[in-house]
């Protein structure tokens, strides 16, 4: 069994709010995973059951094989975690903290490592009450990582951290996992992830919409759109149109590709109208476009199965 | 566990409000043991001695305050979750704030003691033994350490309330205001007490009353006879009392959404 944590039909209400409705996943030993959803979607809501801080109301989740509920945290012992914001006392240090939540003194090494990746050398021995708030943020990140966790669960960690921070932060992560360690990350930016995350999952409204890898969402995306100039734009969509072009709405003229003939036939069709190319380009749908356009799928799909029950 | 309390008396001890505090106790005691050298007559120096130079008020304000802040505190930093995220269970986290909760006050009570027997050696060498006869069978020495032991329990029936009270408001000021009440609300209704349990004796046995036990330690003649009760009875409502609302607050921390 190679799967680190698996989460099987878990329903979360706060009282008769329900927020997750059978949510089911496994994390793969070794992946980086990514939990990518709107605003409110559930994800913190996921993350916070998981670690055994809110009860809910039915499901099973296991961490290597081993249940967690709320009185039941054994199996916690394998995880580090970064739930919304960093909880961080102000009377303490940077290393205070680092020391208070790491389990045996031999971690000193370990701890000064995780401190010089993340580049807070400089401050670590102050109190944190000035800390402001991306330092604050690497803290948690550092703190998540203190014990040597197996599964590392991350929320919305490149929150408040600059371009800078936000590289040393994945390149602490990818040699975690050179180690070993299995993270899940959540982001409201699928862009985010993108050189970070193997496998994705999509949540809206408390449910998993989709479960795939980036790289077939990637693929997937594959609607390109090849924009033209011409030295008549108005004939070329009317030519277009014509020869049955899959066309925008854009006024401009962009042609939906639907394979990779597209191009060649568009530019052919053109050039027997007697239309002179000015330019041509690709646009490469991108990662929250088509983020969205899962996101959209799946909101008129639910619509059209409550109208059908009603 | 021992591990836990150990974190949370690492967390108290980086704090500056106990080193500002016990200077300020120590202040307080040298104030009143001055006051009773220069005005025996209204700071008797015995009693002075026996209430340890005015230190239990200050420590029971300063205990409720630090009892509410260890629950409160980490719903106000937000860092409740990291606590309880570990392999730790709920009530062994709760657990181990009782404990250290625990430790502190004997801190409080060993500090204020110490400085007693030192204010006693240093001022009043000559005007005042401590194995002067204090009525009861009981020397000053003894009375102080009955009174102490007493409120000591007295003290703990008010924090295992406000354990309660902190973790269903997780909000230190609603649980440091009822503490303070209970405190000094039961100075000021004694009387209504004394004339309910002279009506019903069963009235006895309100976590109030208890709270008497260090004033019957001071004069237990006077007290025996007005609430009708013996100290083991008083023993006994405290442990009883303390074990409810402990309980109670134990049972709210489970149960609730972090
Ligand atoms: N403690 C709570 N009490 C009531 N509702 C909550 C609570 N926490 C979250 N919610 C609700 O659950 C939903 C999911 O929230 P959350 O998991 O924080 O979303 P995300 O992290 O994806 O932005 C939201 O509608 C939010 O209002
Ligand atoms: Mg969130």
């Amino acid at each position: 069994m190679s799967s680190i944590l698996s989460v099987q039909n878990l329903n979360k209400s706060f009282g008769n709010k329900h927020v997750l409705h059978d949510v089911s996943f496994d994390i793969e030993k070794g992946h980086i995973v990514g939990l990518v959803g709107p605003n409110g979607a559930g994800k913190s809501t996921i993350m916070k059951t998981m670690l055994g801080l809110f009860n809910f109301q039915s499901g099973t989740i296991k961490v290597d094989g081993q249940t967690v509920t709320p009185m039941k945290h054994e199996a916690l012992s394998k995880v580090g975690a970064l739930v919304e914001h960093p909880g961080i006392y102000p009377f303490l240090t940077g290393w205070d903290h680092l020391q208070l939540f790491a389990d045996g003194d031999h971690q000193l090494i370990h701890i000064q490592k995780i401190i010089s990746q993340l580049n807070m050398d400089s401050y670590i021995k102050r109190k944190t009450k000035g800390y402001s708030l991306g330092m604050k943020q690497k803290l948690g990140i550092a703190l998540a990582l203190v014990n040597f966790p197996e599964l590392v669960i991350l929320d919305e960690p490149m929150n408040g951290l600059d371009p800078e921070s936000i590289k040393d932060l994945r390149d602490l992560i990818i040699s975690e996992t050179q180690q070993g360690a299995t993270f899940l990350i959540s982001s409201h930016i699928l862009s985010e992830l993108q050189r970070l995350a193997q496998d994705l999952l999509i949540i809206d409204q408390g449910r998993i919409v989709e479960t795939t890898t980036m790289h077939d969402l990637l693929a997937s995306q594959g609607k390109q759109t090849i924009m033209l100039m011409t030295n008549d734009d108005k004939r070329a969509r009317d030519v277009l149109k014509k020869a049955r072009f899959k066309m925008t709405a854009d006024p401009r003229i962009e042609v939906v590709a639907t394979d990779d003939s597209t191009m060649p036939r568009v530019l052919k069709t053109l050039v027997q109208a007697n239309i002179d190319i000015l330019d041509v380009s690709r646009l490469e749908g991108n990662l929250e476009s088509s983020l969205l356009e899962v996101l959209k799928q799946n909101r008129i799909q639910q619509k059209l199965a409550m109208e059908r029950a009603e | 566990m021992w591990t836990l309390v150990k974190q949370e008396l690492f967390k108290l001890t980086r704090k500056t409000s106990t080193w500002v505090s016990s200077f300020i106790l120590i202040g307080i005691q040298f104030l009143f043991a001055i006051l009773s050298r220069i005005y025996p007559t209204t700071f008797i120096p015995a009693n002075m001695f026996e209430s340890l130079y005015f230190a239990r008020p200050f420590i029971t304000f300063y205990m409720i305050a630090a009892t509410a802040t260890i629950i409160t505190m980490e719903f106000q930093y937000g860092t409740m979750k990291q606590v309880l995220y570990r392999r730790y269970s709920r009530g062994q986290i709760l657990v181990s704030k009782w404990l250290a909760i625990l430790v502190y006050s004997l801190y409080w009570y060993v500090i204020s003691t110490g400085v007693t027997l030192l204010l006693r050696a240093l001022l009043f060498r000559h005007s005042l033994s401590i194995h002067q006869n204090a009525g009861y069978g009981d020397t000053v020495f003894t009375r102080g350490l009955a009174i102490s032991a007493a409120s000591f329990v007295a003290l703990w029936i008010i924090l295992s309330l406000v354990f309660l009270l902190a973790n269903v408001f997780s909000n230190s000021v609603a649980a440091v205001s009822v503490g303070i009440i209970g405190y000094f609300g039961t100075f000021i209704v004694t009387q209504l007490l004394t004339m309910l349990i002279q009506k019903w004796d069963w009235a006895k046995w309100n976590p109030l009353t208890m709270m008497l036990y260090p004033s019957m330690m001071a004069r237990p003649g006077y007290y025996q006879t007005l609430l009708n009760m013996q100290s083991w009875q008083m023993l006994l409502g405290s442990v009883v009392y303390i074990a409810i609302f402990l309980s109670l607050g134990y049972n709210v921390f489970c149960r609730r959404n972090m």
